[in-house]
């Protein structure tokens, strides 16, 4: 554990120091509500909500709107103030729910009141933008520490997770992962050969204090290639108040031996105002997994993770430098590794994998070896006539080493090597709200974005080296009244991509060009029929450049047992996106539904070859990049409903319906139909309280349902001329399964800080299951059970 | 200072970030280095009974493009032959004898002989390993490098030679472990 060294002397120096930060420990409650105005129950935009006791606040949105994340169990005083209007304050109690809805206030007019308001708190980005979206923050993203980012949204309705065993997984919205996912990593689009469908995003989650997703196309704002959706990687606000602050995690779970470290310390300076810093870390180790019946060899994890922030914030404008690295040594189950086709069927046959070995931290080929840096530099300048404008560079560059299993040679060389260097800029003006007399308000933003990458490999041939170019130019407006907020947005995008060849026979490089650009546009509508019910509605194009692997790659998947072919010809995937939701906040009951339909022309997905590749290694069944007019249309649900005020009944399904229309078939690796419910039941003090060691205890039981997915394409084989001919999946899409898992959480008051306690087990029952959407699924289980613990400890002095 | 003014002042570092770039690097195409390719199999047979008959075939550019010209076997009736395998990588300077390192490597490699006489051929062909390795009981197990092999009716068919990487699973049996090599050659029994 090299490294943890540091984390023991942090602790160290802060043990001995006495608390005084109480305003920063990082509670769990969100408290949400709404600012009107009380003659025209309009939105009072910029309106802000501060809780007495914490001296902590939020700013209403365009909508008026606000949000206030990291709230400690306990009773306060809420005060509502605008300028021109009478300041009131409201008693609200918090207890272990992650959400308190408040009802909307409305403040009445006053003209005598002349303090100027202060904004104290950071928006979401994303909250700027109406679509529809989801988060995990508070209490929910601590029950899911130790997780990669993958697993870790997989909870949410309309997520999923596409796997490669146990040690890989990327997210998956509404159906659709990889390039059609952008990622923001504190504001940077990650780029990290995400084309990959064994390629995790290279994030730490313990990064964030917020996970947000736009669930939809969000081409506007954050560029081509969102058709699926958006992830915002969301830090915590850098300390404005002086003096030092931090956080200590520890996990540790019983499969796999998992431990994690992480932790960070910040300061906001005394001396110069507005200057603050911030270390972060994390170490993560996993061992073998373990299935209810054996352990999956070889499937250890490693993960070093550290970043670095310095910021300077003032009224008027700030910079910041932003600086991380993420280091993985990623083991491959060994079970899963075939040299030809004839293994893999002999493999899919074995109802277990031939080896089966006892625990062990050992890490050896096949494994993945990824590296990404990232270093962000951010500026803005504030003004209230002129608005805002940021301006965001970042140089990301991302190295990727796989090792294939040897078997002759002794080649210390991975297989396969890939350096991909980006260069981000981004200027953005934001507007700074105008009112329109009596008659609702206009905010709006323009924007200008920049790319360049260039990618070399090494090794084997899987794509080509190439330089590409991206510019982007949007403009978004947003009109609010008092029930109704439309926004609407337009695009423009220009890409090139250069990719260079190499003839082995006369050594001459060549190169191909291609060039697209694109505009797409987006309008939204959202629609507060009463306090309690919320309409809203959202049509957006967004589009998709065919990236280098559907064009150029060539080459053997040894891990897929497939011969990938790119197809220089491809068009832009054009998709019309279409979200319709509905959200009613009660007091007992919450429920919020989601309907979508996303139409995709010219997507692009592997069509099986019917001529087999022959190599050393024997017959492969080839596949080439195609086109077809594909749909995507879901429900996603949640419901609430408190039964008691102790006992909270949720429910989550995200419902999935996959087409593909040119060829009236259906798509391969579409997330099956689930239904995740639970039950939560608070016990003794709900509040936090100085006097009392323990608060803040729950209970809950929890049951996922994964239906088997009976929409695939048919899994056929037959033989012609002598050759093997496919057609669909390689096996049939394995049962319908279910899990039972339980979690306990609580406070407990530990040298005047509370530590959090959670207690989570996953597949309590130790059920031998296989996942549709786990790559891995031909050769092995997925783990069976897991006790973790969180420990969670703020710290400050 | 207005805000134009100081907003072309951040842009500053942008142009440098772009600048700094180097864009000649991914224009410098490496070739494609396979740590484990096998280029060339050879199988030589060389007759126990006078007249002595050596028989070889070779099968080239096994890692892209199989060229099977000369990978045909020309064998006499009821003839027992001495079988020996060697298995070459061209791409790498020198050569890697891939036989070689299997022979060092031979308690983790198995060389699977089948052979298939061509539909309504009566040919029959038997290929028996006469190498061992050094696994434990219950081994040792061949690993068939060199080989006995018997040739029996006349006519024509396939023999398929495929090498197993069977680490820490090696039993005799094809089963465990996966291919490296799959390959098949010619063979007439005249």
């Amino acid at each position: 554990m090299r490294g943890s060294w540091k984390i023991g002397v942090i602790v160290g120096l802060l043990a001995g120091s006495r608390p005084m930060c109480r305003a920063q420990t990082a509670c769990t409650t969100v408290l949400a509500g709404r600012i009107l105005s009380a003659d025209t129950y309009k939105p009072l935009t910029g309106a802000t909500v501060t809780i007495r006791q914490l001296t902590t606040g939020a700013v209403a949105d365009t909508a008026g709107y606000f949000r206030l994340s990291g709230v400690c169990p306990g009773n306060y005083t809420v005060e509502y103030q605008f300028l021109g209007y009478k300041s009131l304050s409201q008693p609200v109690t918090v207890g272990s729910d992650s959400v308190v809805t408040m009802a909307a206030v409305a403040l009445p007019v006053d003209n005598q009141t002349l303090q100027e308001v202060i904004v104290t708190d950071r928006r979401s980005e994303a909250q700027k933008l109406l679509q529809v979206q989801t988060a995990l923050s508070g209490s929910a993203l601590d029950a899911t520490r130790g997780q990669s980012l993958g697993e870790s949204l997989k909870g949410l309705p309309g997520l999923y997770a596409v796997q490669t065993g146990p040690s890989i997984s990327k997210p998956v919205i509404h159906g659709l992962y990889s390039n059609r996912i952008v990622t923001l990593n504190n504001g940077v689009r990650q780029e990290d050969q995400q084309w990959g469908s064994e390629h995790a995003p290279q994030i730490d989650p313990f990064l964030a204090t917020r996970l947000t997703v736009i669930k939809g196309a969000a081409s506007i704002r954050y560029g081509s290639d969102a058709i699926g959706g958006v992830i915002l990687v969301e830090p915590k606000a850098m300390p404005s108040s002086p003096g030092f602050g931090g956080e200590v995690n520890v996990v540790a779970g019983t499969n796999g031996g998992q431990g994690v470290v992480s932790g960070y310390i910040e300061q906001a300076l005394k001396q110069i105002a507005g200057l603050s810093w911030r270390l972060q870390g994390t170490l993560k180790r996993v061992g073998y997994a373990r299935t209810p019946d054996y352990y999956l060899e070889n499937s250890s994890y490693r993960e070093n993770n550290l970043s670095g922030t310095v910021a300077y914030n003032r009224r008027r404008g700030g910079a910041e430098v932003f600086y991380s690295q993420f280091n993985t040594h990623v083991g491959l189950f060994t079970g899963a590794q075939v040299g030809s086709l004839a293994d893999f069927y002999a493999a899919i046959a074995r109802p277990e994998p031939l080896s089966q070995p006892g625990f062990s931290y050992d890490l050896g080929r096949p494994y993945q070896h990824v590296q990404h840096d990232l270093l962000k530099f951010r500026a803005f300048l504030r003004s209230e006539r002129w608005g805002t404008v940021t301006v965001t560079i970042a140089r990301q560059q991302n190295v990727r080493r796989e090792y294939d299993v040897l078997a002759f040679s002794r080649s210390t060389d991975p297989e396969l090597y890939l350096k991909l260097v980006t260069q981000t800029a981004d200027l953005v003006w934001e507007q700074e709200p105008v009112k329109l007399a009596g008659r609702g308000q206009l905010s709006g933003s323009v924007g200008l974005s920049g790319i360049t990458q260039g990618n070399v490999r090494r090794f084997l041939f899987l794509i080509p080296n190439y330089r590409n170019y991206g510019l982007g130019v949007f403009a978004m407006e947003r009109y609010a009244t008092a029930r109704w907020t439309v926004e609407a947005g337009i695009r423009y995008d220009y890409r090139w991509l250069r990719a260079f060849f190499l003839d082995e026979s006369t050594n001459a490089v060549t190169a191909r060009t291609r060039d697209w650009r694109n505009t797409t546009g987006s309008l939204g509508v959202t629609y507060q029929a009463n306090q309690h019910l919320t309409v809203s509605g959202n049509l957006s194009t967004a589009w998709r450049a065919p990236n280098v692997s559907d064009l150029y790659s060539d080459g053997l998947h040894q891990s897929a047992v497939a011969y990938e072919r790119g197809n220089p010809d491809l068009k832009p995937e054009q998709a019309l996106n279409t979200n319709l939701s509905l959200e009613y906040t009660g007091q007992r009951f919450y429920a919020d539904i989601g309907l979508y339909t996303n139409q995709i022309d010219n997507y692009i997905y592997l069509k099986p070859d019917s001529v087999p590749i022959v190599r050393q290694r024997g017959t492969f069944p080839a596949y080439s990049y195609s086109q077809v007019l594909a749909s995507f249309r879901g429900v996603d649900a949640t419901i609430r409903y408190k039964l008691t005020d102790r006992l909270t009944l949720s429910s989550r399904t995200s419902i999935l319906f996959a087409y593909d229309r040119t060829n009236h078939s259906y798509l391969v690796y579409i997330p099956p139909n689930r239904t995740d419910n639970s039950l939560r039941y608070a016990v003794g003090q709900m509040e936090a309280s100085a006097r009392k060691r323990l608060s803040g205890l729950y209970v809950s039981l929890t049951h996922n349902y994964v239906a088997r997915q009976n929409r695939v394409p048919a899994v056929t084989q037959r033989q012609e001329n002598g050759q093997v001919i496919f057609t669909g999946d390689f096996a049939p899409p394995p049962a319908a399964y279910s899990l039972v898992g339980a979690e306990v959480g609580f406070a407990w008051r530990v040298i005047h800080r509370p530590l959090t306690v959670i207690l989570t087990g996953t597949n309590l029952f130790n059920r031998a299951y296989r996942d549709y959407l786990d790559r891995f699924r031909y050769f092995a289980d997925e783990p069976g059970r897991n006790l973790i613990l969180k420990l969670k400890l703020p710290l400050g002095l | 200072m207005n805000l134009l003014t100081k907003s072309f002042l951040l842009l500053i570092p942008v142009a440098m970030l772009a600048g700094a770039c180097n864009t000649t690097d991914e224009e410098n195409v490496t070739p494609t280095d396979d740590n484990e390719a096998i280029t060339t199999a050879t199988l030589t047979l060389t007759s126990q009974t006078t007249p002595v008959q050596t028989v070889t075939a070779t099968i080239e550019n096994l890692n892209t493009s199989a060229d099977l010209t000369n990978a045909t076997l020309n064998l006499r009736v009821n003839t027992t032959y001495t079988g020996a395998v060697t298995l070459l990588d061209k791409t790498k300077t020198p050569t890697l004898d891939v036989s070689a390192e299997v022979k060092t490597e031979g308690n983790e490699h198995l060389l699977v002989y089948t052979f298939t006489p061509a539909t309504g051929s009566p040919a029959s062909l038997t290929v028996m390993s006469t190498d061992t390795d050094t696994n434990p009981a219950p081994g040792p197990y061949p690993i068939g490098l060199t080989t006995q092999v018997r040739t029996g009716a006349a006519g024509s068919g396939k023999l398929r030679l495929v090498l197993r990487h069977q680490p820490n699973a090696k039993n005799g049996t094809a089963a465990p472990g996966t291919s490296d090599l799959d390959t098949e050659f010619n063979v007439l029994i005249n």
